[in-house]
């Protein structure tokens, strides 16, 4: 560190030292020349003069010194010194620009790392472009699985290279009297192999005989399980453990990022589907398969059809529908959104980058006057370009640094926030992804580099006296750095409107979302979602049993109103029907819908609020085919008619309607969830059972009611308990969490064109004084002129949105998945759209257009 | 008297073979040169000191501060090794190159 130093303060000292010696050098040849003169018979002062004029530029000729002198390497340090010191001398600015140039930089890597984590990057296994899931389906939406006979066809079949089966569900463990729930699946063995990529840290994976009679005990557990539920117990592979009351033998352990099929899926039990013998009877398989490169997809799934329908005969109908795994981990939500953000964050980049170079555009004229006096003095215009070179380099490279920063602050802020749900389905850790980083970084760079190159280049190609005169006399902008400072902002307010209409629908759709009606009174609502395992409660009298204590316990709570069990709980529904629902009426069209059907207890329709508009609920002794309607279907089924009293059939089944309800609805973006539905009676609890409480003003907290329930009976499997409101919440997260990243994108967006017409507005005024003095002298009044500069900014501003505008046309057809009750047409976006952008621009012209309307002309005119 | 805008390779040759005879500093190699040519070639300040410059930072030439004849400090230089061998080979390629424009004059 010290001989660092030592050579350092050696490299100064010597620098010091040729300057000194380059003046003595020079000094003496002047000293000589005027003693020659002076010899050759002139006066002293003529003398002098005279060897000056014959020397010619002496500052010129040490600077040509100089640069024969200096190193490549000195020369370079010298222009990162100069441009440390410019950046001194107005750090505002270079820390504006820097930053603005992270910004864009860290929120596209923030975004970019995102999709390619949830989207972009493959399921993480062999040529998972491969894999999919297949299940059979007709034309009308109606989807099956398949027989365990398609299955072993499909595994015959040169259509695919493998078949197999997953199929996930929950899992209850006794860890030591513990008692745990965890995502499991039923697997057949060959299932790794398909998937490819599998290695288990310990023990083996399935052998191709377990999961059939005599070897179906044996279970592989997740990393994830074995740390947090078994201590990683070293010792586990080989022992037994207690699953779905089940004493299970431990094969093997799998890595924690392997969660398949579902990503919740953390334990796996082998089941086959090979005859003889039937596996358990009544299971059908899940498939997966595995595409054979060499054969077309089109005609694999045409092999594979003929195989289904030859092994079973119930898909005559049918055909395969296919669908990815690489893709499936994130639902169409996601998978439209999060593509539409990464959009946004690039334009968001965009107007970053052109700020960018505006800001340094601005300057374009003062630096142009630099470098056309450096010109003068003699510096070759290699030399400028290398020095511009490198300004824009070191504010390229901040710009990297602050970039850096942001996306490593936006990912860890994710990774914070996201839910958890989301997380786990990427498969991979989230890390600020590096490509990202580094494209983003170029492009950055590309731009400060071509903003700072055009002015030296421009300035070293004038003659240097002319462009030293030129612009000293002008008092305008030139024209070219007007053309490309206002092509700039007009480029920034084009996106800035594009980003605010995406933002603005976004924002009203959410609204419209949350205000939505729904048709039922949600708050004061609990609801609990139960499994009564059949080898507990086999028949339905153990389950009517266990069903009578369960309800009493939560009457018992305080601020319990009312209680009703039912099978179907809003916004989710319960099961719905496909298929063809005919009308008694006559002449009436068959109706080929999907239809919700809850089976509601006595208190279900007083206590959701749901009045009955005609007819009447349910009485102990109607039947499964006394149904109450709601208020679409009997619309669908007939259109002109009183529901009450009439008939419709379904699948041979024939209803006769007693009831009218209101019609509730499942406000969501996807329209298709919200489905017409008809209520039957609730005949009893089944396997799968659910409970709503009303309650007054103090609802009892979900966690007690849980503990209750489950108190109620130790074979109760609780599976959910909540409050009404965040369910329906919870179909508004994604909504409210697009609308408002929209939203700063849209605010970065805006504000930073603004921030740009600020300064180069401001900028504009500075270099029109001369301008604006020769116009008010001649006449023009204070309110003119601040009509010139206002008028500017206004012209870039209606300019941008102009375009802005049209390219928000063509983007909100995109956008449409994701809006709700909100048209691209609809008035009162468009309205705070042009209200924000006209607010802004005016905000940003005006103080400019005050500094122009009060220069003084007669103190202007005296400066020159 | 014509004013001669000079080929680079001229001035160095120029200076190269002034400083050959004997260590100069820059206003006696300017002087030199107008002497001998009979005032028919002069270089400049301008490019004359670049000149010097660029050739001892090449190499050819070395200078050291000494005092001057009258007594003032002056930055001496001197041809080395390879300033002398640059000198000879220069002097030659000159010497070709002005026989052949002179035969293409004389032909002409």
């Amino acid at each position: 560190m010290f001989a660092a130093m030592l050579t350092r303060l050696r490299a100064l000292l010597q620098r010091r030292r040729v300057a000194r010696e380059l003046d003595a050098e020079l000094g003496f040849h002047l000293e000589m020349e005027i003693q020659s003169n002076v010899e050759r018979g002139m006066s002293p002062a003529e003398a002098r003069s005279a060897a000056l004029r014959d020397f010619g530029g002496i500052v010129q000729t040490k600077e040509a010194i100089r640069d024969v002198r200096t190193t490549t390497v000195e020369s370079i340090w010298l222009d990162v010194r100069h441009a440390w010191r410019s950046w001194r001398a107005r750090p505002g600015f270079g820390l504006i620009a820097a930053g603005m140039l992270g910004l864009g930089i860290g929120v596209t890597t923030a975004m970019f790392t995102l999709v390619d984590a949830l989207i972009l990057r493959p399921a993480p296994f062999h040529e998972p472009e491969q894999l999919a899931s297949v299940y059979m389906g007709s034309d009308h939406g109606g989807r099956t699985t398949v027989a365990p006979a398609v299955l072993r066809a499909w595994r015959e079949s040169p259509a695919f290279a493998g078949a197999e089966s997953a199929q996930a569900d929950t899992a209850i463990l006794d860890v030591d009297g513990r008692v745990v729930t965890r995502g499991i699946a039923w697997v057949t063995p060959g299932l790794f192999d398909l998937l490819g990529n599998v290695t288990p840290l310990a023990g083996r994976l399935f052998d191709p005989f377990d999961g059939r009679a005599g070897s179906d005990d044996r279970v592989l557990l997740s990393e994830d399980v074995w740390r947090r539920l078994y201590n990683a117990d070293q010792a586990i592979v080989g022992r037994r453990v207690s699953i779905d009351g089940e004493r299970l033998t431990v094969v093997g352990i799998l890595p924690a990022d392997f969660r398949f099929p579902a990503w919740n899926t953390v334990i796996w039990r082998p089941i086959s589907f090979d005859a003889p013998p039937p596996a358990q009877s009544g299971d059908r398989p899940a498939v997966y398969v595995r595409f054979s490169g060499n054969m077309p997809r089109t005609d694999a799934l045409r092999l594979a059809t003929d195989a289904s329908r030859a092994a079973d005969a119930e898909n005559a109908g049918l055909r395969p529908w296919v669908r990815p795994v690489a893709g499936m981990v994130l639902d169409a939500y996601y998978q439209r959104a999060v593509p539409l953000l990464a959009g946004g964050a690039v334009l968001v980049f965009l107007v970053l980058c052109a700020n960018v170079c505006s800001l340094l555009l601005a300057r374009f004229t003062a630096r142009r006057r630099e470098f056309g006096m450096r010109a003068a003095i003699g510096a070759s215009r290699g030399r400028l370009m290398r020095q511009a070179f490198i300004e824009g380099s070191l504010l390229g490279a901040l710009g990297v640094i602050v970039g850096a920063g942001v996306g490593w602050a936006l990912v860890s802020i994710a990774r914070a926030f996201l839910p958890e749900v989301l997380l786990l389905r990427t498969l991979n850790p989230l890390n600020v992804d590096v490509r990202a980083l580094g494209v983003t970084s170029a492009s950055g760079l590309v731009a400060t580099l071509a903003a700072g190159l055009l002015p030296a280049w421009i300035g070293a190609r004038v003659n240097a006296g002319d462009s030293l005169r030129v612009i000293d006399r002008g008092g305008t902008e030139t024209r070219g750095a007007r053309a490309v400072t206002r092509g700039l902002l007009v480029v920034e307010m084009a996106l800035g409107c594009t980003l605010l209409v995406g933002a603005t629908l976004l924002v009203r759709s959410f609204i419209k979302l949350a205000g939505a009606e729904r048709g039922l009174d949600t708050s004061g609502v609990i609801t609990a979602t139960m499994s009564l395992p059949s080898s507990a409660f086999p028949t339905p009298q153990a389950r009517a049993a266990v069903a009578r204590p369960l309800e009493e316990q939560v009457r018992q709570l305080p601020g319990v109103q009312r209680v009703a069990w039912s099978y179907g709980l809003p916004p989710g529904g319960g099961a719905f029907s496909v298929g063809d629902w005919t009308s008694d009426a006559p002449g009436a069209p068959v109706v080929n819908m999907v239809v919700e059907r809850y089976n509601v207890g006595p208190e279900f329709f007083a206590l959701y609020g749901i009045p009955l508009l005609r007819g009447r609920s349910f009485q102990p002794s109607d039947t499964r085919e006394d149904v109450v309607v709601g208020e679409r279907l009997a619309l669908a089924l007939w259109p002109n008619l009183d529901p009450l009293g009439r008939t419709f059939t379904f699948l041979h089944a024939r209803f006769h309607v007693i009831g009218l309800a209101r019609e509730i609805h499942h406000p969501s973006l996807d329209a298709t969830l919200d489905r017409p539905e008809f209520y039957h009676r609730f005949a009893g609890v089944g396997s799968y059972a659910m409970l709503s409480i009303r309650c007054d003003r103090a609802c009892p907290d979900p966690a007690l009611v849980r503990q209750r329930l489950t108190a109620t009976h130790p074979a109760v499997h609780v599976v959910e308990v909540r409050a009404l409101d965040d369910a329906y919440f919870e179909q508004l997260a994604r909504p409210r969490a697009a609308a408002a990243l929209a939203f700063a994108f849209a605010a970065i967006a805006v504000l930073a064109a603004a921030g740009g017409l600020f300064s180069v507005l401001s900028y504009a005024v500075g270099r029109r004084r001369r301008e604006f003095g020769i116009r008010s002298a001649l006449g023009a009044s204070p309110v003119q002129i601040r009509r010139v500069v206002l008028r500017d900014g206004l012209g870039v501003a209606l300019i941008g949105a102009t375009l802005g505008s049209f390219a928000a046309l063509i983007l909100a057809r995109s956008l449409a998945s994701l809006q709700y009750g909100v048209t691209v047409s609809d008035p009162l976006s468009w309205a705070v759209v042009v209200g924000v952008l006209a607010l802004t621009t005016i905000a940003a012209s005006w103080r400019p257009a005050r500094q122009a309307m009060r220069l003084d002309p007669v103190l202007l005119l005296r400066e020159e | 008297m014509p004013k001669t805008e000079y080929l680079q390779g001229a001035l160095d040759l120029l200076v190269l073979k002034t400083l050959a005879l004997a260590p100069n500093h820059g206003w006696g190699i300017q002087q030199r040169i107008r002497q001998v040519s009979r005032d028919a070639l002069s270089v400049s300040q301008g490019s004359l000191y670049p000149a010097l410059h660029r050739l001892e930072a090449a190499g050819l030439l070395a200078s050291e501060m000494a005092p001057s004849e009258n007594n003032r400090k002056a930055r001496i230089y001197r041809l080395t090794a390879a300033g002398r061998r640059r000198l000879n080979t220069e002097a030659a390629d000159w010497e070709q190159f002005s026989l052949a424009i002179r035969r293409l004059l004389q032909l002409a």
